[in-house]
């Protein structure tokens, strides 16, 4: 198996793996758009390292490789980026519902001075 | 046949006085209940003066999950089918008997503005994105349809069950995607005509990029409607309830 063979499946295999955890609602679908177009764009440059290579030309880099590995990081940047702020904000939103809860709670329940 | 008008509500407290008194006047204010979605205003305290119910979420949610919120209130009271009446005045109570009466033979019957015999004005551009929305969404959903992203719907008996366990909350899914899910499960689908008030602040058809990420959304939720599988939540309960019939 030719190392591009090997990258093309495992672009397939990443792709298969985001639709079957979208359709079961395990993954939810603002994630599910940037891991779709990694995944594409994976399959897309596996299979055909000629728009790699035409693409490092047009930016005047000399190794097609560079190319690959930095828009990898920045993909990668990307994900972890969404998935931070997510977190930030939900940590937020949860901190305001407890206070919120634990508000309507004190006014519900009788203390020993009522 | 016992009807919920459930009203999600997000900072309404201009417009939810004027809403709950003409809702009133058609329908048992015993039997409404406002989802106040975290509202930063008193929506809850004016609707809860006007003697209806209030169910108040600590956070916003969104339309998705406070109409399941309202679905799960349904079922907890013994309701037998929900309406969803929009809290800015744009939906108009006299439908609300036509839509009861259209549950006869269907599970979910849709306000349409834009069936023959309604009086909807919006612009060209907003109608062919519409129009559009609603084509694809009768496609996948196997029914014609004309208007896919109203929000003034009634859900029957059987649409209640299946959207008490699971309501699509993100991505516009509260409207187009409980279609195609309802439809899986075998549900059927109608429209009727009827008129609404104009919308202030305008669907996300403000610009044209706008417009073109929301048609994009739209199709993906459509599109991935068709292959999901069951909800989790929907599965176990039609387990649960094999198990009961079977018992």
């Amino acid at each position: 198996m030719t190392p591009q063979i090997l990258a093309i499946v495992m672009a397939v295999v990443l792709l298969v793996a985001v639709i079957v955890l979208l359709r079961s609602y395990v993954l939810p679908e603002k994630y599910a758009v940037l891991w779709l177009i990694a995944a594409v764009a994976a399959i897309v440059l596996s299979a055909w390292p000629g728009l790699l290579e035409g693409v490092s030309r047009f930016f005047g880099i000399a190794s097609a490789i560079n190319l690959l590995f930095v828009g990898a990081f920045f993909v990668m940047f990307l994900l972890l980026m969404q998935i931070t702020l997510e977190l930030a904000r939900t940590r937020d939103e949860l901190r305001r519902a407890v206070q919120r809860l634990a508000l309507d709670i004190e006014k519900a329940t009788p203390n020993d001075n009522d | 046949m016992r009807v919920l008008v459930a009203v999600p509500a997000l900072n309404e407290a201009a417009a939810i006085g004027q809403v709950l008194s003409s809702l009133a006047a058609v329908h048992p204010i015993g039997d409404v209940v406002i989802v106040d979605d975290g509202s930063r205003d008193n929506t809850a305290a004016i609707a809860r003066a006007a003697g209806a119910h209030v169910v108040s979420h600590a956070i916003n949610l969104g339309v998705g999950a406070a109409m399941g919120t309202a679905f799960k209130y349904a079922v907890r009271n013994g309701y037998d089918a929900v309406i969803q009446f929009d809290g800015d005045g744009q939906h108009r109570t006299e439908h609300i008997g036509e839509l009861i009466a259209a549950l006869d033979g269907a599970d979910i019957v849709i306000g349409s503005r834009f069936a023959v015999g309604g009086t909807y004005k919006s612009s060209a551009a907003r109608r062919s994105v519409q129009r559009l929305i609603a084509g694809v969404t009768s496609l996948f959903a196997r029914t014609r349809l004309t208007d896919a992203t109203s929000g003034f719907r009634i859900a029957g008996p059987r649409a209640l069950a299946v959207f008490a366990e699971h309501y699509p909350v993100e991505w516009l899914g509260d409207t187009v995607e409980s279609i195609v899910l309802a439809t899986r499960q075998n549900l059927t689908v109608r429209e009727i005509p009827v008129d609404m008030n104009e919308r202030a602040g305008g669907v996300p058809s403000q610009s044209v990029f706008k417009a073109t990420l929301y048609t994009a959304r739209i199709m993906f939720i459509l599109g991935l409607a068709t292959i999901r599988t069951v909800p989790p939540q929907v599965r176990s309960a039609n387990r649960r309830q094999k198990a009961e019939a079977a018992a």
